[in-house]
């Protein structure tokens, strides 16, 4: 029982993380592109519920910083006006989903305060919308490369163990020379010698590409096993004996013994292809600006001076921590479902 | 020994494919070395483009590579522009440190994950398994990037470690106790970064694997027979679970040249992460080559090494 | 017998430690020092310093790299060099000189009595076979351009063993700087290797200490590839202090490679290196907070000679299949355009956020720090996006309903910025600039890339639209600039290619540089040079944005320390540089 909590939690956080980073626009208070060029490198506004004068709020609010007169970087709160924190509040316009136009956001203070509640970077832009609207690109690259990969793994398994012989041979020895090769650097070979034609959504689904076919490899040769063992099936030689076509066997008969397998490798794909998004925008060979995505608002802590000063240009890292947790909690869950022992 | 010869011809072809591979993608990315001098206004391009006459890049890419098959049934992989030197003295130089890094990584890896994972094994579900279960999951969701990073702002913190780089610069005037400790000092971020990026699935592959046997009848038997624990533990049970261990092995040995990038650029380690990284940049076409070729010859010397292990060690697989 | 034998090796060592930490002998007769007037200091110490990368080679002739060319500055030395410090030449190698009338002819005489690093004599012999390495047309030295004045190389004469006779195509105003950085190479070690065709391999980093020779004040010790170069003091440097000590003053001096601007900055920090160079802003503000207890100073600058801008692809592309960039054009080629993105630029923003205040807004090519060439006349005209409407109005342009802005035929005006990946400066910029278009209702792609494939892109292929790019820091005076500025010149980098000037301003810029190369009398020159200032301002080929300050740091221990804008900002005169007593001079063995 306490196993299902587990999972059942987990399931839930994922859920829920997912639906934030999907209304990304909402949740989040400000524009992600939007710069504030008098506050790079701010704190994270602090939430008070007791004013200076010691009354208590029920409603939080928060006070604006201003940079301290002597420095140029370094803030202090300006203690003049309160602004509470609203809720349903009007904003700047998106996109949910890139088709519905929206106004509404989930909270924010009245202009000209902000609210940066996870701080603010380089050109003063809030760390907490740029996160969620982060969150979108690293996750959705993560599911769509796993997509790829086991679409194409899949194809290439089952063509190679249901017809065996020497399609089968020559499929794993291509398979393996992708297995042998090691990744990280192929990725870095492959991204170098793209065209880089600018647009950055083609930049986007030409990287997905690369970390989606890199990695077909291993799927291939676990469904390829399914495959051979499931076609040595009497129910399949039976089919095979009514005239049944090899790809109605495949769809009828095969296929759905693969399904449980699909599901493991998915849930064990999708973080480390986040992580491979992540990786390559940390060497800046992902998206480009302003876009966020984790990778390239961690790489942010390469500078010296963001590592130790800036503490809150880490939470990305936090982000990407949850959801690897939530993805392999579920991942062991489905595993459990097909073994007796989880890895 | 039929067998190893078919997997050494098999390992031939892979490092035939490989090396095709690499070589042509690094010939299709844009710029050249040259292209820094470009920026500089006293130079002409007449001079530029007779530079790279000089140095064959104007030739055809199957006249390119048999250049560098020649150079490297030489001993030399090919020539590194950039360093004006041949590549295998670069590689070697590099991969040694590498080497240093992530064989100890590796070796301390294993030697902590082996013990534990057979240990918490024997005690399924009790606390400590549970403790373990959920730190190796918290750990396994952490990227190796982010440990890189905890590491490097603690030493800098706590001001406890050196940061960055191999060793410091009065390194040839010390003397050898005081060099091992120089060393041992700048290991220490590296090395714990790598082990605790791998801890995890390691300990997890051995508790499984350990589980699985621990199930079977010939285990209970001999409980049954009143043999000790410990015992029973390591010299009947592990090496029945050591199946998966050993093609993971191999995978550790493979890994051994190329498992180390991130840790090594982000601290500074001179070894063949760096390396990589700056020549794919300046397009050095022959290092990099070099680099992925020698990390797949380690991939695959991996593969083969837990293939023969496999063989020695598993009766099963002599009979196939 | 063991007895006598533990003595002599006792001596022998002792001997040997004296030789090595001895400090040089004081100059001979016969050997035309150079007298420095520098605070007399004392010997001992070694310096060490970072490099952000590793040298590719230590051959003066072939080196092209920044990291390799710091190293064999202070192997090597010239006839004639440039003081970092007041930006004037004076006296090396030659101890004099005369310019003839026509100022075509150069005729140096050369001090007696010095000798290479090897101890071997250096003649006029030495000084013809440099020349040859420079000019030879199969080596392809990158300096051998600038011995082609005219179109014609310089030609070399030896008139007796310490004079050597120049002569020039044609009258250049800047003759004498032409020395500068040209390293007087050992003919006895390198003869046979460039009679045997080896001259490209002669020098790489791994080549025997032995074999390397020069005039500098230091010569190579030790190589460890990855980690660092050791350089060890010159015992026959030409250059004596007033009290006749022979300089350098330090043992040794080490370059350790450290991969980037951050392990820089940890290393100096930790009192690894003694000298930190040109950091970035935040790591400036970081370091020099807790410069008091670290026994650290820093100084800022002020502002380099560099100059960072945006540049439009004006190219002509009609043999090339770039049909989208062609279309685009259209908006670059005109003027009002250009001035309306300049105007619109945010300087003061970039200023702040990317170089942290420490940098100055430019509007022109030459940095208000090179004080012999800027025409202060230049109008700075403050950032106004109403200005640039206004411009962008009277060029045809309009806006959309979306705010979007569109062209005369409705396109959306949607252009990218490439910029190179590894300088975190200009990828900033380019963030910035995007922002500050898009109030303008642009729609701007950054594209950071990998430095040769920017390169590739702007010089080669034109297969770029914008491109943020940084020239000059070399020299204050123009004339490096000629690649630049003329029509034909290979860094002409808005319009490559022109066999003749494309515009009549072009025309106008060509003429001038052209009448300033031979201007020998500097008022005249300065007069045709702003003419170029206000031509360039007005034409806008280039959207300056900014010049970054010259930012160092260095141990207090350090004395003489003298930092410069010129290139190399810290080590030009590191043979005057000395530690100061009972600060360890040794280096720590472990941190």
């Amino acid at each position: 029982m306490a196993k299902k909590r587990k999972i059942i939690a987990a399931g839930v956080l994922l859920v829920s993380v997912h639906l934030a980073i999907l209304l990304a626009g909402f949740v989040a208070p400000a524009d992600p592109a939007a710069q504030n060029r008098e506050f790079p490198f701010a704190p994270p506004t602090r939430l008070h519920f007791v004013d200076s004068r010691g009354h208590l709020h029920l409603r939080p609010f928060i006070y604006q910083w201003t940079t301290r007169p002597d420095s140029f970087n370094e803030y202090q709160e300006s203690q003049e006006r309160e602004f509470p924190v609203q809720f349903f509040v009007s904003g700047v316009a998106y996109r949910i989903a890139g088709i519905f136009a929206c106004h509404t956001h989930l909270f924010g203070v009245e202009a000209p305060a902000q609210i940066f509640l996870a701080g603010t970077d380089n050109y003063g832009r809030d760390q907490f919308s740029r996160i969620l609207d982060g969150g979108q690109i690293s996750v959705a690259a993560g599911i769509l490369a796993t997509l790829i990969s086991l679409v194409l793994g899949s194809l290439v398994g089952c063509i190679a163990g249901f017809y065996g012989k020497w399609i089968d041979e020559s499929a794993m020895r291509f398979a393996e020379l992708f297995l042998v090769l090691p990744w990280l650097y192929l990725l870095f070979a492959v991204r170098a010698f793209l065209p880089l034609h600018i647009s950055p959504t083609q930049a986007f689904l030409l990287l997905i590409g690369i970390i989606g076919t890199i990695g077909w490899a291993r799927p291939a040769r676990l469904i390829r096993g399914i495959v051979l063992s499931a076609r040595k099936q009497n129910y399949v030689a039976a089919s095979r004996g009514f005239g049944a076509s090899d790809a109605y066997i495949i769809r009828r008969h095969i296929l759905p013994h693969t399904y449980g397998l699909l599901l493991t490798q998915a849930a064990l794909l999708v973080p480390q292809y986040i992580l491979a998004e992540v990786t390559l925008s940390f060497f800046g060979l992902g998206l480009s600006e302003p876009k966020p995505s984790w990778g390239n608002l961690l790489a942010n802590l390469q500078q010296y001076n963001v590592l130790i000063s800036y503490w809150w240009m880490s939470l990305p890292a936090l982000a990407l921590i949850v959801v690897s947790l939530g993805y392999l909690s579920v991942a062991n869950a489905f595993h459990e479902r097909l073994q007796s022992v989880s890895i | 020994m039929r067998y190893f010869g078919r997997r050494l011809v098999h390992a031939g072809l892979l490092l035939v494919g490989v090396s095709v591979l690499c070589f042509l993608l690094s010939d299709l990315a844009p710029g050249n070395f040259f292209d820094e001098m470009k920026l500089n206004p006293q130079v002409s391009s007449e001079t530029i483009v007779a530079l790279r006459a000089q140095y064959g890049l104007d030739q055809a890419l199957p006249v390119r590579y048999i250049r560098w098959v020649k150079s490297v049934v030489r001993g030399e992989f090919g020539y590194s522009f950039a360093y004006n030197t041949s590549v295998s003295s670069l590689l070697g130089l590099r991969a040694r440190n590498t080497l240093l890094l992530t064989a100890l990584a590796t070796m301390l890896a294993w030697l902590i994950a082996v013990p534990f994972g057979v240990w918490i094994a024997s005690r399924p579900g009790s606390w400590t398994d549970r403790l373990s279960m959920g730190g190796t999951s918290l750990f396994l969701s952490v990227p190796e990037l982010v440990i890189v990073f905890a590491l490097l702002w603690l030493a800098i913190r706590t001001h406890a470690l050196p940061v960055g780089g191999m060793v410091s610069t009065g390194f040839d005037r010390s003397g050898p106790w005081e060099k091992l400790w120089d060393l041992a000092t700048h290991l220490v971020i590296p090395v714990t970064a790598l082990v605790l990026a791998s801890l995890p699935i390691l300990v997890r592959h051995v508790r499984a694997s350990m589980i699985e046997v621990l199930k079977t009848p010939f285990i209970e038997a001999a409980r049954a027979h009143g043999i000790s624990r410990a015992r029973l533990l390591f010299r009947y049970a592990l090496p029945a679970a050591a199946n998966p261990l050993i093609s993971l092995f191999g995978l550790s040995v493979g890994g051994l040249l190329s498992g180390s990038l991130l840790v090594e650029v982000v601290t500074g380690w001179p070894g063949l992460g760096p390396l990589l990284l700056e020549s794919s940049m300046s397009r050095d076409l022959y290092v990099v080559v070099g680099v992925v070729m020698s990390s797949t010859v380690f991939m695959i010397f991996g593969n083969l090494l837990a293939d023969a292990m496999l063989f020695i060690v598993d009766p099963r697989v002599r009979v196939e | 017998m063991h007895r006598l034998g533990c003595l002599v090796t006792l001596l022998l060592v002792s001997g040997l430690l004296c030789y090595a930490a001895s400090p040089p002998q004081p100059p001979q007769r016969g050997e035309e020092v150079q007298i420095t007037d520098n605070e007399i200091g004392r010997y001992g110490g070694s310096l060490v310093v970072a490099q952000r990368s590793e040298p590719k080679t230590l051959n003066p002739v072939t080196a092209a790299d920044a990291p390799s060319r710091e190293v064999i500055g202070r192997l090597t030395a010239d006839l004639i060099h440039i003081n970092r410090a007041s930006q004037q030449t004076e006296p090396a190698l030659a101890k004099s000189w005369t310019l003839s009338k026509d100022g075509r002819v150069f005729t140096v005489k050369l001090r007696h009595g010095l000798r290479f690093s090897d101890g071997q004599p250096f003649d006029a012999d030495d000084v013809l076979f440099s020349f040859k390495l420079y000019l030879d047309e199969k080596i392809h030295s990158p300096q051998r351009d600038l011995l082609v004045v005219g179109g014609k190389p310089i030609e070399v004469q030896k008139i007796d063993p310490y004079t050597v006779r120049f002569t020039l195509a044609q009258p250049y105003a800047a003759a004498e700087r032409i020395f500068d950085g040209l390293a007087m190479m050992p003919r006895h070690l390198l003869e046979k290797p460039y009679k045997e065709d080896k001259f490209a391999s002669a020098w790489i980093l791994t080549t025997p200490s032995a074999e390397i020779a020069g005039m500098g004040p230091f010569r190579m010790k030790d190589y460890v590839p990855g980690q660092k170069i050791v350089l060890e003091r010159n015992p026959y440097y030409w250059k004596a202090d007033r009290s006749k000590n022979r300089l350098p003053y330090l043992d040794e001096l080490v370059f350790l490679f450290v991969g980037n601007e951050d392990a820089q900055a940890l290393r100096f920090q930790a009192g690894d290196t003694d000298i930190i160079s040109r950091i970035s802003a935040e790591n400036y503000a970081l370091l020099s907070k807790d410069s008091a207890s670290r026994g650290t100073e820093f100084f800022d600058l002020g502002p380099s000679l560099e100059y960072n801008f945006l540049v439009f692809n004006l190219n002509d592309l009609s043999s090339k299949n770039l049909g989208k960039i062609a279309a685009k054009q259209a908006w670059f080629q005109d003027l009002k355009f250009r001035l309306a993105v300049s105007a619109a630029i945010d300087r003061a923003g970039i200023v702040k956020l990317v170089y942290g205040g420490r940098a100055v807004p430019l509007w022109g090519n030459v940095s208000p720090s090179n004080k012999f060439w800027v025409d202060l006349s230049l109008p700075h005209p403050p950032r106004s996006l109403d200005k640039a409407r206004e411009l962008l109005k009277s060029a045809g342009f309009s806006w959309r309903g979306d705010g979007r802005l569109v062209d005369r035929q409705g396109q959306p005006v949607e252009f990218s910025i490439i910029a190179s990946a590894s300088n975190a400066q200009r990828s900033k910029m380019a963030t910035i600039i995007q922002d500050d278009l898009s109030q303008l209702g642009m729609d701007i792609h950054v594209v950071p890339m990998d430095f040769r494939a920017v390169v590739d892109r702007v010089f080669q292929t034109y297969d770029y639209e914008a491109s943020i790019m940084g020239l000059g820091g070399g020299d204050a005076d123009p004339n490096p600039e000629m690649n630049v500025w003329l029509s034909n010149g290979g860094t002409h980098l808005w319009h490559l290619g022109e066999s003749k000037p494309a515009t009549d301003w072009e025309a106008q810029i060509d003429q001038l540089m052209q009448k300033q190369m031979v201007q020998l009398k500097y008022k005249e020159r300065k007069h045709l040079y702003d003419q170029v200032q206000e031509i360039v301002a007005a034409n806008v080929p280039y959207v300056f944005l900014a010049t970054p300050n010259i930012l160092v740091g260095a141990k207090k221990k350090l004395a003489d320390f003298k930092p410069a804008i010129l290139d190399p900002n810290t080590l030009w005169n590191v043979e005057q540089l000395y530690f100061l007593p009972g600060s360890g001079a040794s280096p720590r063995a472990t941190p």
